[in-house]
């Protein structure tokens, strides 16, 4: 387990940042969904397969083509090779980010450390439990985003049709 | 029947026939399977001309006399002809090469239309493919060369207007001999008749000479076609 | 029970897993072969069977006669073309991006044979039996495309860019469609897994009756295709999965006679090999899911399990050749008009059908329901398909066509 853990956790972030070393935007893009699928790993190795279905699904099935899609469209594949990809000052950067993310986690991890089993002993990850959860507790929350959705389709083929045809 | 749109469901009834009968029924599977055996080709198809000979021997009853009409008349210039000599370096009416060049030839059949001897004709076979695409390709006289038989197999009725063309110039040929006969033969008595008369009456004995000049004239016009078919076809 | 094959199957895989009882290890390495390298074998004979099926068909539809020179029934044509791909020169274009050139097919093929495992080939016949292992086929499905855009990508070809750029628009449009209509039966199933949804499409008084008749109808007329909304989610599903599987009419994104071979265009030897595989592989996958979903899966009387799992697959697969064998190829604005103007409200509306037909079979029976369900239900379908294709007939093809004829 903490085998596949660290090296689902090693891909993620070579992926991670690959996506913003690399100069090609294609290649990327692509470096972006190595990330994406090693986090769908690493959501399955912690028992949250509909996370990690959906990691898949919306993720890489749908936003990484949306932007394979939208780089198509792009001319200039490979960005100027002369200008630098890090600036000056990155190290300070790094350093405040690094601080940041390290302030965040620190409580998180210790508070899960110390947390009891028994919060988890009826945390039950199958789907079917998911399902049911999104639609008693939090149906109103699911219900406005359907709506929105619904309305933002609709929107889209009437702008669609009005563009097209008088 | 919205949802399956109908258009789709004939088409496949269409396509599911086809499939069906093509296991019972010969004319939905007209696939011939090649090297075991052959479709039979129709008796107009034409590939690569040949020359016809008469007869037995393939040199003497051979019909070209090298006239090299094909040759000028071939639009991407596959034939190369170069005539025969005897043994006195006199040139005589027989091709000695006689090639055509079957990658370029197109089969246009132009070098049969202006054969005036009834000698080159169009082959149908097909299995013209060759290890060597140089010289395999590049047929010479000895197999061009088939015999009036073959001609007659291949494409029986042009075969058989063509002989029917060459018999009746023979006929032709043998009328005119038999009216040259005769005519020579009425100037011959002419003459009889004129060196009977010669004496008799000299003034008109100009105009009499000068008739039977124009008779040879004609009998020798008559002669240069007359000639070929005469002595290839006996 | 009648389903013995798998239980036969399933205890030879017990037997040889409790060989190594004393090597852990192994043990677990054992069951993993056990799980995938069958699968894998089986489908990779699979495909190579039914390229030969396709050939054969095709061909006696156009009224020929097929390979027939290699092997009895030119059976052995699919080694013979294996061994051909592999001795062929492995071409990759000077300018082409080399690594996704090469990963493409990896890509294409990897998908393929996880969503294989995600089949319920039998009565607990499954390689990856998962919870939602419905959902996690239509996850690796959408990998596909990502393998397409890779190789029309890195070939540096315009052919290939352009098929690339189809097989995305395609393969985004047609998903919606295939997950949506498939969503009608996980409701009426109610799970993702896919052995329950099996489970649901036999009707299990009957088969517990112990009456032959009954249980040998009990496997039959459960089946989801016989209710209307599964008829007609069925229908919507199998256009949706021609278009994910790029098979004809929409196989637009190799269009050999648009655009070479799309996205194929310039791969050659074994790589080509292996692009044809996967898709030959994701056909059958995606078969096999509609069988899963609307026929019932495995469920079939007399010798239920494995065999009446491939027996409809290959059906399926045989009905895809058929339908290459009799339409043309699409045009892309009508490509992606009928996924988003026909397929997609459609689908939709057949999700609320089978919602009320799911009710109105607690509140009548399943009886008066299935009746009621086909008079109401699918006359509703066919009304809004009616109405749809009005709505979406174009105006330039009203009336008659008039030809102007080049003089
Ligand atoms: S058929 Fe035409 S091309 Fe061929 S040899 Fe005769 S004239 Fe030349
Ligand atoms: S084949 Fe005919 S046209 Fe050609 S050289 Fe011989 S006789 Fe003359």
């Amino acid at each position: 387990m903490t085998v596949a853990f660290y090296i689902m956790a090693a891909i993620a972030v070579l992926g991670a940042v690959m996506a913003i070393a690399l100069r090609n935007v294609v290649h990327a893009v692509f470096s972006v969904l190595l990330f994406f699928s090693a986090l769908a790993g690493l959501f399955i190795l912690l028992l949250a397969e509909f996370i990690a279905v959906v990691q898949v699904l919306v993720y890489i099935g749908s936003v990484g083509i949306l932007m394979l899609f939208a780089i198509m469209l792009t001319t200039k594949v490979t960005g100027d090779p002369t200008r630098k990809l890090l600036s000056r000052g990155w190290a300070w950067g790094g350093l405040v980010s690094g601080a940041l993310l390290l302030a965040f986690l620190v409580p998180l991890i210790t508070q899960s450390k110390s947390e009891s089993n028994s919060q988890l002993s009826n945390f039950n990850p199958s789907v079917k439990d998911l399902g049911l959860t999104l639609m008693d507790p939090y149906f109103a929350s699911v219900g406005v985003i359907a709506l929105l959705l619904t309305a933002g389709l609709i929107a889209a083929v009437v702008a669609a049709s009005s563009a097209s045809g008088e | 029947m919205s949802l399956i749109a109908k258009g789709i469901l004939q088409g496949m009834a269409v396509t599911a026939k086809n499939f069906i009968q093509s296991y019972y029924k010969k004319e939905r599977l007209p696939t011939v399977e090649y090297p075991e055996e052959k479709s039979t080709v129709n008796q107009f198809t034409r590939n690569i001309p040949f020359l016809v000979y008469d007869g037995e021997d393939e040199i003497e009853g051979m019909r070209c006399t090298a006239c090299k009409l094909c040759e000028k008349a071939c639009p991407p210039q596959c034939i190369y002809i170069i005539k025969d000599t005897d043994e006195n370096d006199k040139p005589i009416k027989r091709p000695k090469v006689f090639d055509i060049d079957s990658s370029v030839c197109m089969s246009c059949q132009l070098c049969v239309e202006v054969c005036p001897f009834e000698s080159i004709r169009m082959d149908s076979e097909f299995e013209l493919s060759n290890e060597n695409r140089f010289e395999g390709l590049l047929i010479n006289r000895d197999e061009l060369l088939k015999s009036n038989e073959y001609y007659h197999e291949i494409h029986p009725i042009e075969a058989q207007e063509t002989d029917d063309r060459i018999a009746a110039k023979i006929a032709e040929a043998e009328t005119k001999k038999k009216a040259r006969e005769e005519k020579a033969r009425l100037a011959a008595e002419a003459k009889q008749a004129a060196a009977a008369m010669k004496a008799a009456e000299e003034a008109a004995a100009e105009t009499e000479t000068s008739a039977t000049e124009q008779a040879q004239q004609s009998e020798a016009k008559a002669e240069a076609p007359e000639d070929n078919p005469e002595t290839k076809n006996t | 029970m009648n389903n013995f094959i798998d239980y036969k199957l399933i205890e030879l895989g017990q037997w040889t897993v409790g060989l190594f009882n004393d090597y852990p290890v192994v043990q677990i390495l054992v069951h993993l072969l056990l799980a995938t390298l069958p699968l894998t074998l089986v489908f990779m004979g699979a495909f190579g069977f039914s390229t030969w099926l396709e050939r054969k068909g095709l061909a006696r539809i156009q009224n020929r006669l097929g390979p027939n020179r290699v092997g009895i029934f030119g059976l052995l044509q699919p080694l013979a073309d294996g061994i051909k791909m592999l001795l062929k020169e492995d071409i990759v274009p000077d300018r082409s991006d080399k690594l996704f050139h090469f990963l493409a097919p990896v890509m294409l093929m990897v998908p393929a044979f996880i969503a294989v495992g995600f089949l319920p080939l039998g009565d607990g016949l499954m390689a990856l039996p998962m919870d939602s292992a419905i959902l996690f086929f239509f996850a690796v499905g959408s990998l596909n495309t990502i393998a397409v855009f890779m190789a029309g990508w890195s070939s540096r070809n315009k052919y290939s860019l352009l098929g690339g750029m189809r097989a995305v628009a395609q393969m985004i449009s047609y998903e919606i469609p295939l997950v949506l209509s498939a969503v009608a039966v996980i409701m009426f199933s109610g799970s993702l897994n896919a052995q329950e949804i099996v489970a649901s499409q036999q009707i299990q008084s009957w088969l517990a009756s112990g009456n032959l008749v009954k249980e040998f109808f009990g496997q039959i007329l459960g089946w989801h295709i016989f209710k209307p909304w599964g008829f007609a989610g069925f229908i919507f599903f199998f256009v949706a999965a021609l278009a994910e599987a790029n098979r004809s009419p929409f196989d637009l994104p190799e269009a050999d006679s648009e655009i070479i071979a799309g996205h194929l265009t310039e791969y050659s030897g074994f790589k080509y090999a292996i692009f044809f595989m996967a898709e030959y592989i994701s056909a059958f996958a995606i078969a096999g899911i509609a069988t899963t979903l609307f026929l019932g899966g495995w469920s079939g009387p007399v010798i239920a399990g494995l065999p009446w799992f491939i027996i409809k697959m290959f059906s399926l697969f045989a009905v895809m050749i058929w339908i290459r064998g009799t339409l043309p190829r699409l045009r892309v604005d009508q490509l992606m008009g009928y996924a988003w103007k026909f397929l997609l409200p459609l689908a939709i509306l057949n999700i609320f059908v089978a919602g009320f037909y799911y009710f109105a079979e607690q509140q009548f029976g399943s009886l008066a329901a299935f009746i009621g369900g086909w008079v109401i239900g699918f006359g509703i379908l066919q009304t809004a398909a009616k109405g749809l294709s009005r709505l979406n007939k174009s105006p330039t093809l009203d009336g008659k066509r008039v030809y102007q004829l080049v003089e």
